[in-house]
């Protein structure tokens, strides 16, 4: 992919330009917002004890932060590769959403766009590049918003492992309860109604129990245990109301 | 094996980024789907804090001294009060060192 989007960079005229370097002036403070994550990352990846190649191969092809954090999480855990990636589709399934979102803008481009941009599809790409419509849509305004991100998560991500290959113990630092905070921090603002608090309960209550039980996929299951509880809450809601 | 994940979750990302972008995909999502979907952030990332917060050693830890637990309560505190996420973080990580180091 990386490739493809080099490809691009062919002879651009002086208004894609100008467009590729306003899109990625606007996602600097996104990208450096970032930068704790990214840090964590890496350095998170080595306390887990992967490789610095396979902890940099997260972010340069995988490249999507809270996905990344959950998989070294449950690497350390010791969790099977199939829960692992069933959770990884589930949890980054918002960007179907995004992409449906996207699909009026991006879909009519050639296809080595189609594919760079997606690539590039994160949270803080939908954030910047929704707003436009196919008027004022910008290829290349999005191309330098989505490629500031990919570059930024990567430089901090190899910081994070360097960072994790010169300081020893790492694993005894308890570096694993800033990924729950962080969590905690992403969920807290989204528990508005009453499927929600239904959902994070559910959620809560089964992975502590499947937990004790010592269940391999207690993680996932848990996970949709909740889903599901918070999506017949809704549904159950709106037939009483 | 972490290389077969690490390809894995890579097909699987660029699998749900661009499956709505590819403009000969006739089909769109029902409400139900949409729905089910809106629930997978706050259950799946409640599930991954579950054990991470409550379980050390393969034991369920569920005392109140567990600087886990009390540094998690006051990262949702911290994030009704101020709505910074950055900032929240920072500080319960803080507060988790202290418990810790307190307790």
């Amino acid at each position: 992919m990386p490739l493809l989007t080099a490809g691009m960079f062919l002879m651009p005229d002086a208004l894609a330009r100008t467009a590729f370097v306003r899109g990625t002036i606007a996602c600097l403070p996104l990208t450096l917002a970032c930068a704790p994550w990214g840090l964590l990352a890496g350095s998170t990846a080595i306390d887990a004890q992967l490789t610095p190649a396979q902890s940099q191969g997260l972010s340069l092809f995988v490249f999507a932060g809270a996905a990344q954090l959950v998989a070294i999480g449950m690497i350390k855990g010791g969790a099977s590769a199939i829960s692992i990636l069933v959770t990884t589709l589930l949890l980054t399934s918002q960007h179907l959403l995004y992409a449906m979102h996207l699909r009026p803008l991006v879909a009519p481009l050639e296809p080595r766009w189609r594919f760079g941009l997606g690539f590039l599809l994160t949270d803080e790409f939908f954030a910047l590049v929704s707003p436009f419509d196919q008027k004022t849509f910008n290829r290349w305004y999005a191309l330098g918003v989505g490629l500031c991100m990919y570059v930024g998560w990567n430089i901090f991500t190899l910081l994070g492992v360097v960072l994790g290959k010169s300081i020893p113990g790492l694993d005894q630092l308890g570096l694993e309860f800033s990924i729950a905070a962080t969590f905690i921090a992403l969920i807290t603002p989204i528990v508005r109604n009453i499927p929600t608090v239904v959902c994070v309960a559910v959620s809560l209550l089964s992975v502590v129990l499947f937990g004790y039980w010592q269940w391999e996929s207690a993680i996932v299951l848990a996970g949709l245990a909740g889903m599901v509880a918070g999506y017949l809450c809704k549904r159950l809601g709106g037939i009483w109301a | 094996m972490i290389w077969a994940i690490i390809g894995g979750m890579t097909l699987i990302l660029f699998f749900n980024r661009y499956l709505f972008l590819e403009p000969r995909l006739p089909i769109r999502l029902n409400r139900g789907v949409k729905e089910f979907l809106s629930f997978a952030v706050p259950g799946m990332l409640t599930a991954i804090c579950g054990p991470i917060i409550f379980v050390k050693d393969h034991q369920l830890d569920l005392s109140p001294g567990n600087p886990y637990l009390l540094a998690g309560l006051c990262a949702i505190g911290l994030m009704l009060w101020s709505r910074n996420v950055l900032l929240s973080v920072a500080l319960s990580v803080a507060l988790f060192y202290l418990f810790r180091w307190w307790l």
